[in-house]
């Protein structure tokens, strides 16, 4: 008795730190309490940060970057990697622009871009899973190939983009609400929904959780992985598009800053580089607290080279912090 | 002898893992030029004992000497230092490097050149030659690149390494488990080099045959104790045997009568795989399980997934499943085709460790749960909670993330993915690996109860005792054959005796 009574409180306590760190959302929620540290701080620092304008802004500035996460999300949780898709969304511009030059139709070269994206992804999807090669050597040898294309298209030079219709889609709004963001939330909804509600979602998890036990069981690992790359590559094209009409203007290497944004927001968002556990929820508030650092950052008239310095430390201690958790819950 | 201290002497080991436990009070000696072996089933023992001795588990009590001094070696590198080596199972050679280098691994003899300090290259393919020599091979060059020898000859490799690290004691864990026959005799030969020098060896096998080979005396640990010491040349194989297997049945498997055999559900001939099966044939019917043993390498590790699919189309075999032509093509078409496999490898093979139970058992079969385009995650759970009751999975409930399940309810698990209409065939390679002695019973009675129900069951084990216990009849495979033919209430030791090579033992 007197030993149950000596040690039950601190087997309580631990009891109680799992029940509240060890749920699946407790990752999200903490990133959650992060953003809203976040605003907390910028806005109480500058007075033009905490506005419904400036916060739209904020949503529509990261859509296309979110975009890209969303679809990489689920690649990475079922052990893939897309380096490409940065790269794919400077080439969707170049090839919207060059088709629209030529006197084709804008969406015409769109639905163009998208095909091609496709078929990209097709290519990463079968070297990665017929062949076995490494993702990270496949879709860097890709980026190369895909930003070596767009830039020998355009001898390197940026082409205007300026088309009515087109530019809406970058910059129009909905009762208030920009259209790349509502295109992002879209994306990250739909993902969310076939991840967790269908059939193919299970098999996203279980080919990057075991892949060699999903083979064993029969799922068709390799479709998956081929489609999951497809999509990523799409995301891509659908970016490229965005961001085109956002700054009516294509440049070949318009978007590739961005890959290290993309995969940090997916890491950030709790996703295991490892494969089989992750979030698209996660990736969405990670791709918002990027895009606030930013923001916030620049309201304050802090240099952009600082940025890239502040939004690595915050990379870092996210991710420090979170495996500190996981290891003290004794996984 | 009598006046010079043993070359090893343990005495009164004993170790518990938790409080299990797997050594109480064990006694091994071995003198200088002596060629110990070690036998027991699996769980005896002998790793630990070895592992004790050659400083990776420290031990909970007992006194171990060398040469007549206490010693106390505190890791592998202590033991290394006084002459204790073990060469694993697992060759362990670097593929990269020339032979003189692997030999003189870790301990390359140096020189001192324009001041800088150099590994000797000359010295070390001199004395590399010498050492190779010594073992009598003089075919194997000290500048090869190790990769381009055989397996044989990089186990020679290692051995020379610890000749060179001055072993004394010798422990050799299932030395020939990869070799052919005539690449085994080279092994022996060495062996008896290596007595001429004095040096100590403790071998480990599991065939009989070899063991009295090359041994000088025999000691066989059962359930963690000494259960008995045998001069080789003055014992016979059956003294050996019931000494390593015991004749008690084990209540074990005493787990409910068996069925009677139905409909044949699988015909299997001329399944060959190059190097691994040759020309195997057996039939499996409704209600019957069917157990087929053989040691590691024996083939019994790849013959389950040859027939699942899970080694891709196989070209020779002719296979009938249900009456029907089957070609094992892939794992995908042969659970389409009615099969369930469960992997001996439980973590990598089985289980999705970050998914829940339920979702681990929907796996194989999601879109029987898919309602419209999406997945009723309301019948996974019925379905889940269904087996989860049925064979007593010891979870909180469905949600709860298999990989805080014990192993053994992680492997009912992988069994329970399998329940659904449509699967005649149960293939199931080692199914109590990794397993507590509790819920092995539990298993066997599961897949007795599975077996009364009408599904066919396919044992691939290496544990004789559990191969002779639960199967309704069981085959024997040794070097990719089927070797013996055996009907329930057959005793452990006879399977072990029909892998040993001689036809002309009879077991007791």
């Amino acid at each position: 008795m007197a030993q149950s009574i000596e040690t039950h409180p601190a087997g309580g306590a631990r009891e109680q730190m799992i029940q509240l760190f060890g749920k699946p959302w407790s990752g999200v929620a903490m990133l959650g309490i992060f953003y809203l540290i976040l605003i907390a701080v910028f806005s109480v620092l500058s007075p033009y940060f905490l506005t419904l304008r400036n916060m739209l802004q904020i949503g529509g500035n990261v859509a296309y970057i979110g975009l890209m996460a969303a679809a990489g999300t689920p690649l990475i949780i079922a052990g893939g990697l897309d380096l490409s898709v940065a790269a794919i969304a400077g080439l969707t511009g170049v090839v919207i622009s060059m088709l629209h030059g030529m006197g084709f139709p804008i969406w015409i070269g769109v639905l163009l871009a998208i095909v091609v994206a496709g078929a990209i992804g097709v290519v990463n999807g079968l070297f990665t899973t017929r062949l076995r090669l490494n993702p990270l050597i496949v879709t860097l040898g890709m980026m190369s190939i895909i930003s070596g294309i767009a830039l020998v298209l355009t001898g390197g030079l940026t082409r205007p983009l300026m088309v009515p219709g087109f530019n809406w889609v970058g910059s129009g709004r909905v009762i208030g609400i920009p259209i790349p963001f509502i295109i992002m939330m879209v994306t990250f909804v739909g993902l969310w929904v076939i991840m967790t509600k269908m059939r193919f979602g299970r098999y996203i998890y279980a080919a990057g959780g075991n892949a060699e036990a999903s083979r064993l069981i029969g799922i068709p690992l390799e479709k998956t992985v081929i489609i999951l790359y497809v999509i990523s590559a799409i995301s891509g094209a659908i970016a490229g598009t965005i961001l085109g009409a956002m700054l009516g203007a294509a440049g070949p290497t318009a978007a590739g800053s961005q890959l290290l944004t993309v995969i940090a927001a997916i890491i950030l968002g709790g996703t295991s580089l490892n494969g089989g556990r992750g979030s698209v929820w996660g990736t969405l508030l990670a791709v918002l607290i990027l895009g606030t650092l930013n923001n916030g950052l620049t309201l304050l008239n802090v240099s952009s080279f600082w940025q890239d310095v502040t939004r690595g430390v915050v990379l870092m201690l996210a991710v420090s912090l979170d495996q500190i958790r996981t290891r003290a819950l004794g996984e | 002898m009598a006046t010079t201290a043993p070359r090893l002497g343990m005495h009164g080991i004993g170790k518990s893992f938790g409080r299990v436990p797997v050594l109480s009070d064990v006694d091994l000696t071995v003198d200088p030029g002596e060629v110990v072996a070690l036998l027991g089933s699996n769980g005896a023992g002998k790793s630990t004992l070895m592992k004790i001795l050659t400083g990776l588990y420290t031990r909970d009590g007992g006194t171990i000497q060398v040469d007549g001094e206490a010693v106390d070696f505190k890791d592998p590198a202590a033991a290394v230092a006084s002459g204790v080596k073990l060469l694993p199972q697992e060759i362990s050679v670097m593929p990269d490097m020339t032979v003189a280098e692997n030999i003189f691994l870790g301990d390359m003899p140096l020189k001192r050149r324009f001041g800088i300090l150099q590994v000797d290259k000359d010295v070390m393919r001199v004395r590399s030659r010498e050492l190779l020599d010594q073992l009598g091979f003089a075919n194997i060059l000290p500048d090869m690149l190790v990769k381009r020898l055989s397996v044989a000859e990089q186990r020679i490799v290692e051995i020379a390494r610890a000749l060179a690290g001055k072993a004394r004691i010798l422990v050799m864990d299932e030395p020939t488990a990869a070799l052919t026959e005539q690449e085994a005799k080279m092994i022996f030969k060495i062996i008896r080099r290596l007595k001429e020098n004095k040096v100590s060896v403790i071998y480990i096998s599991h065939y009989l045959s070899e063991v009295f080979e090359i041994s000088d005396r025999i000691v066989v640990l059962r359930d963690g104790r000494n259960a008995g010491t045998f001069i080789t040349a003055d014992t016979q194989r059956a003294e050996v045997l019931a000494a390593m297997l015991g004749n008690t049945v084990d209540d074990l498997y005493d787990v409910g009568a068996p069925g009677i055999a139905g409909a044949e559900i699988l015909n299997v001939e001329k399944l060959s795989i190059p190097r691994k099966l040759e020309d195997v044939a057996f039939s499996l019917h409704q209600n019957e399980i069917l157990g087929i043993f053989g040691l590691v390498g024996s083939g019994v590790e790849v013959l389950g997934r040859a027939l699942y699919g899970a080694l891709g189309p196989l070209k020779t075999a002719e296979v009938r499943l249900g009456g029907q032509s089957y070609r094992p093509m892939s794992a995908r078409n042969g659970k389409l085709a009615g099969i369930g496999f469960v992997a001996a490898e439980r973590k990598k093979e089985g289980i999705i460790a970050d998914l829940t139970v339920r979702e681990n058992i929907a796996l194989p079969f999601e879109e029987r749960f898919e309602r419209g385009l999406f997945m009723s995650q309301a019948e996974e759970a019925q379905h889940a909670i269904r087996w989860i009751g049925e064979l007593g999975i010891r979870t909180r409930g469905p949600e709860q993330k298999i990989r805080t399940l014990s192993g053994g309810n992680q492997q009912k698990v992988c069994i329970a993915r399998w329940l659904v209409e449509g699967v005649k065939l149960l293939i199931l390679e080692e199914p109590t690996r990794g397993v507590d002695v509790g819920a092995r019973r539990e298993i066997y009675g599961k897949l007795r109860e599975l077996a009364n129900r009408g599904y066919a069951v396919l044992i691939l084990s290496s544990d004789v005792e559990e191969v002779a216990g639960i199967s309704d009849r069981s085959l024997v495979l040794d070097r990719g054959r089927i070797v013996g033919q055996f009907e329930r209430g057959a005793k452990p030791a006879e399977l072990m005796a029909a892998t040993g090579n001689d036809p002309a033992f009879q077991a007791p």
